[in-house]
């Protein structure tokens, strides 16, 4: 459709059209309720927040929009490869190539991230003893980031103008000389102002954990998913400092005219190092602290502590160690030589050996326990078998010649969503249903969570257990059609079929929150004969937790008190907490930081001057009000 | 569920084993019959560990589920298992031990090297150029081909890949594995003994607008079909 | 007291972490540097470094972190005299280290070596620009750091985190300078 714009008429294809007037009339229904029920001043509140719940609670609530999003793209994907020679809608060549791209992104940047830190917000400090994360400005500076980073990245499509490189953003197609449309200037900033925002809740995390800990919560106390918590904090600060200067570099391809990554001056081979060196631990960011989720809830609902747990720290451990020397396992067909592909071949199987004392522990963790089988506990038993699935597709693909074929095709594509939706996403719907109480007070409904689970499961494994015969059969990924002499439309359609089985089991969670909303009962603070800390404060967590301060004696404490029949110790002699505010501060910065990106996309440079400016601004603001001074004045340490 | 699993995780395998023609497994030359072999010996490894891991799984869901009886036992404390827990670490060590050998032996034959590395004599020699979207080769005697691909059967061939703007990757799904055609600098590829047909031949790294479209045909024939074809 | 030390902990610690982010930048760039230097093309490193201006500028940055310690000494002793001067010859050194960079970029430019030339003063230019965008952050944290000690709106504790936190950051700013001078120069300056 062409639309008549100050004189000049521009083309914009339809399924722009279709978005904005969606979003439009969903951004009014949403105004209207805002309006209606009078929700500005819960807002306001959230907007101004530091509190870790409050924040969680926000972080997970974008990352399922975003995973609407997403997964929306994910069927239009599917809906593209139904047959071959299709032509569904617009989504064809390069509109295919974008709809690839935004999905691969944003599920991985926006949507499994943000859904595991949201987790991690809400949990880790309470199950650690912690009455907040050690910095909550911090913590409400990174939520605000990410979401700035996203809102950037969406606009992208709104502007008729998405990334169209791949989420890996493999040069020299990404630099300017073969995509010059500003697409992959939003893919640069907006992952940059988002990571940014992750690395600082990396750091605080590791914090958090290292110091705030309630007395006698030994490292070698801890629940696993702070345990899991604490090594991603590390896998970040290093991958995600490296995909920063990776970025760095890039925009200096694309904006400044330097040629890093171009063919004929500098090395293409050198962005794919670097974005592997990142691209491999993220993976292992977004497994671990599933794995960490799944512990907690195996050993919950199995009565039983869980089996090895020193085993299990140290292979969080090696497997994050491990995770850092593989990353050209990605890159076994650009000619690195036999040296370095056996070399990359071996560290990877080696992976397999932590991972597998996982699996084992977890399995024996049930073995002689009472295994209840509830909604968290069911997703816990459906990722056993499709990770372990999806897991020894990978040892296959490690082997690097037989990865000259598999390599860049739907094999691949079979393997990491078995990978990453087996435990990241399984993890995150597990996690969602276990702690939902924690945020709410309400338990989700168990009947129609089980249901989200078949439908998902099933529908998941009908979607992508074909793909690995597609990829043999010799479809490569990133393509948009097929022949009918490739012998693919059969196993393509059962794909499809299975992709909306999974988007209709996503109706169900919609229908079970507002079930739950409307008729759910407040629950008491342990709905599920929890065995750790978290579940001795109230549902949902207030602000101040943990006052008094329990005392840890032992691993699970709260079981151990419980199964003695005794209280949990308590003192109130403890360290300071970290101090809460309400600013609007955090928000301002995240904004000022998209202004500027915007500047620099465009190349509007003033406007990025004034973004750049006013967030400096606001750290001269942030420093010259400081939470500490009015906490000194009131602690009595005046002026002396 | 489990057991559903298993049966089309079997289906699967299967299907793949009489090959119901998966390009990838009904390799038409030396050098993919290699890696087939690596897939299907890999494959059959894992199988183990799937099975292992769904038979212990299904056990111990089933055997330790929550029931009327047991609803309000307290398990006993275990803390783990010294013996079980060396025996699933040095198992699987052992298993990737198996799976490393052959790994590592056709891996080093195979992977693709700058141009100085390779010395066969009696080898064919052909220059592939990439460039969006399509393929030209050049043989020997200087003739050129697009997006056609003309070997003789039984022989070495030796391709020299280069591309003249992004990353492309050459693939022969039947007659053997992906080697990734970069901008100034070239690689090389070798194939071994492609047997007689004519084969689907495809770009594999998403290289822009028309990837999808950058397909070619390879036909491989006789010596003399061949010697023929490149004086026409 | 004892609430202040440990709150002061978290934060020191996690500045230090942030030093480690920030070094895994920095050790991302040195390598860039390494693997496009020399480049293919002139110019080559020699044609454009001049031992003259790095031996100046880093005779200024590195005395400016004696100086910084200097004042921390005046600070813990509350000589607010010697804290003054300390910060204050800490920023005119920084300063005039960053006027020199700027020259000697703005000299590098004038010789027809600018940012695109070639992949090697590519990744000269990320690298040491990106160094001395630090400095300039961290002169600016130093004019704060002087209005704040001046006005003292907060307790004196506080105020001692702050510029605590500012010395690790300006100390660890000379360090990538060395390696700077180590990796980038001397190489290619012997
Ligand atoms: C959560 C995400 C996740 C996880 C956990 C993994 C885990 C693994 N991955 Fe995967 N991978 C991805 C996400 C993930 N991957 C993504 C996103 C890509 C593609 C990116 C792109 O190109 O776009 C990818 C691509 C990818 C490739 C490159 C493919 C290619 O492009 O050619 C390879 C190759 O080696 C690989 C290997 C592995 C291995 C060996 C593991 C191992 O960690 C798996 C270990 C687990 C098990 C093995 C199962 C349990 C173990 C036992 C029960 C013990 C006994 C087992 C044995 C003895 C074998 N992965
Ligand atoms: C966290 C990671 C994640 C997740 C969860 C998914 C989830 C899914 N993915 Fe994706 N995928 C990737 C990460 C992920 N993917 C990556 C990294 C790539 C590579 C990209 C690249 O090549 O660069 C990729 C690529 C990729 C491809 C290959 C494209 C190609 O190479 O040509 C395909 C094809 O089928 C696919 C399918 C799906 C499907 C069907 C789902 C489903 O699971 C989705 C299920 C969810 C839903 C269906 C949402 C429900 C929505 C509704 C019910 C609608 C409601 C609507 C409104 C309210 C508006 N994905
Ligand atoms: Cu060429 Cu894809
Ligand atoms: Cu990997």
């Amino acid at each position: 459709m062409t639309i008549p714009f100050f004189g000049k008429s521009i083309f914009v294809p339809s399924d722009i059209i279709a978005a904005w007037i969606l979003s439009i009339v969903l951004g009014a229904i949403l105004f209207i309720y805002v309006m209606n029920k009078r929700k500005w001043p819960l807002i306001w509140e959230y907007m101004r927040t530091t509190n870790h719940r409050k924040i969680g609670t926000m972080y997970i609530l974008f990352g399922v929009i975003f995973f609407l999003r997403a997964g929306t793209d994910a069927l239009l994907i599917r809906l593209q490869l139904a047959q071959p020679h299709a032509a569904f809608w617009v989504f064809q060549q390069e509109k295919y190539n974008e709809l690839f791209t935004t999905h691969g992104t944003m599920m991985i940047f926006f949507v499994a991230m943000p859904l595991l830190i949201g987790l991690m917000n809400v949990a880790v400090p309470l199950q650690i003893g912690a009455r907040d994360l050690a910095f909550p400005f911090l913590n409400a500076v990174s939520f605000w980031l990410f979401l700035a980073g996203a809102i950037l990245f969406n606009m992208s499509f709104f502007f008729n103008s998405a990334p169209n490189a791949g989420w890996t953003g493999y040069a020299p197609l990404s630099t300017d000389t073969f995509t010059p449309s500003v697409g992959n200037d939003y893919f640069v900033f907006s992952l940059q102002v988002s990571g940014l925002g992750t690395i600082f809740t990396a750091i605080n995390m590791i914090v958090t954990i290292v110091r705030h800990r309630a007395p006698g919560m030994r490292l070698t106390r801890m629940p696993l998913f702070s345990w899991a918590t604490l090594i991603t904090s590390f896998l970040i600060l290093i991958a995600f400092s490296v995909l920063s200067m990776g970025l760095y570099l890039l925009m200096f391809d694309r904006m400044f005219g330097t040629g890093f990554f171009s063919g004929d001056t500098g090395n293409p081979v050198y962005w794919q190092h670097l974005f592997w060196i990142f691209g491999h631990p993220e993976v292992y960011i977004l497994a671990l602290p599933a794995f960490g989720i799944f512990s907690d809830i195996i050993s919950t609902f199995s009565k039983k502590r869980i089996f090895g747990y020193p085993a299990m720290v140290l292979s969080i451990i090696l497997i994050g160690f491990l995770g850092f020397m593989v990353w050209a396992h990605h890159m076994f067909t650009v000619g690195l030589g036999p040296m370095a592909n056996t070399f990359f071949a071996i560290t990877t199987m080696l992976i397999a050996v932590p991972t597998g004392i996982k699996v084992f522990n977890w399995l024996f963790t049930m073995r002689g326990g009472v295994v209840k089988i509830t909604t968290p506990m069911l997703f816990a038993l459906g990722f056993i078998p499709t990770f372990v699935m999806g897991g020894v597709t990978g040892v296959m693909l490690s082997v690097a010649a037989a990865n000259f074929q598999y390599h860049d095709t739907h094999f691949v594509v079979a393997h990491f969503h078995y990978t990453i939706i087996g435990s990241t996403i399984l993890g995150i719907f597990a996690g969602i249903y276990f702690w939902y109480p924690k945020v709410t007070g309400k338990v989700l409904d168990e009947k129609l969570g089980k249901w989200h689970f078949w439908l998902f499961i099933i529908g998941f494994h009908l979607t992508f257990l074909p793909m690995h015969v597609t990829g043999l059969q010799g479809m490569p990924r990133r393509v948009y059609t097929y022949q009918w002499g490739d012998d693919l439309f059969a196993l393509n359609l059962t794909s499809t079929i299975g992709a909306f089985l999974m988007g209709s089991s996503m109706l169900f969670v919609g229908w079970n929150l507002y079930k739950t909303h409307k008729h759910g009962k407040k629950v008491g603070n342990d709905p599920w004969d929890g065995r750790t800390l978290e579940w001795t404060v109230q549902s949902p967590s207030q602000e101040n937790t943990f006052e008094p301060m329990p005392i840890v004696k032992e691993m699970d404490p709260f079981w151990y008190a419980k199964v003695s029949g005794e209280k949990l110790r308590t003192t109130n002699n403890t360290r300071p907490a970290p101090i809460s505010v309400n600013t609007i501060l955090p928000f301002c910065i995240a904004f000022s930081l998209s202004i500027m990106s915007l500047g620099m996309i465009y190349t509007w440079y003033l406007l990025a001057v004034l973004g750049g400016a006013s967030a400096f601004l606001l750290f001269i603001v942030r420093s010259l009000t400081d939470e500490r001074k009015a906490y000194d004045l009131k602690e009595g340490h005046s002026n002396e | 569920m489990k057991n559903i699993l298993i049966r089309i995780r079997l289906l699967v395998f299967a299907c793949l084993l009489t090959g119901c023609d998966i390009s990838v497994l009904d390799p038409q030359s030396k050098t993919a019959d290699n890696q087939a072999f690596l897939i299907s010996f890999s494959f059959a490894l894992m199988m183990i560990v799937l099975i292992i891991v769904f038979l212990l799984m299904t056990r111990f869901v089933w055997k330790y589920r929550e029931t009327e009886h047991n609803k309000n036992t307290i398990p006993k404390d275990i803390k783990g298992n010294k013996k079980l827990e060396l025996t699933w670490t040095i198992l699987p060590i052992l298993l990737l031990t198996v799976l490393a050998v052959p790994t590592i032996a056709v891996t080093y034959n195979q992977s693709a090297t700058t141009p100085k590395a390779t010395t066969q004599d009696d080898a064919i020699h052909i220059d592939v150029t990439a460039q969006q979207f399509f393929w030209t080769f050049t043989y020997g005697n200087g003739k050129e081909s697009t997006n056609e691909l003309v070997i003789p059967e039984n022989k070495s061939i030796v391709f020299h890949l280069k591309s003249t703007d992004v990353i492309h990757s050459f693939w022969i799904p039947s007659l053997g594995g992906k080697t990734d055609v970069l901008p100034e600098k070239e690689l090389v590829y070798k194939i071994d003994n492609p047997k007689k047909g004519t084969y689907d031949g495809k770009c594999a790294e998403f290289c822009g607008v028309n990837h999808t479209k950058m397909r070619f045909t390879a036909r491989v024939v006789s010596e003399e079909t061949y010697q023929k074809w490149l004086t026409k | 007291m004892n609430e202040q030390a440990a709150l002061f902990k978290d934060k020191q610690l996690g500045f230090l972490i942030y030093l480690f982010v920030e070094s895994v930048m920095f050790a991302t760039l040195f390598a860039t540097y390494i693997i496009f230097t020399p480049a293919p093309s002139s110019p080559r490193p020699i044609d454009v470094f001049e031992a003259k201006s790095v031996i100046l500028s880093s005779v200024f940055l590195l005395s400016s972190s004696g100086t910084l310690i200097f004042a921390e000494k005046g600070l813990n002793v509350r000589e607010s005299k010697q804290n003054l001067t300390g910060l204050g010859i800490t920023l005119l050194l920084g300063l005039i280290f960053l006027g020199l960079e700027i020259h000697e970029f703005y000299k590098y430019v004038q010789e027809g070596n600018g940012l695109t030339v070639n992949v090697f003063m590519s990744a000269f230019y990320v690298l040491v620009g990106l160094h001395a965008a630090h400095v300039t952050f961290g002169s600016g944290w130093m004019i704060l750091l002087l209005i704040q000690y001046k006005t003292m709106k907060q307790s004196y504790q506080l105020y001692t985190e702050k510029q605590r936190i500012f010395q690790y950051y300006w100390h660890f700013v000379d360090v990538i300078w060395v390696f700077i001078i180590i990796l980038v120069y001397l190489p290619y300056l012997l």
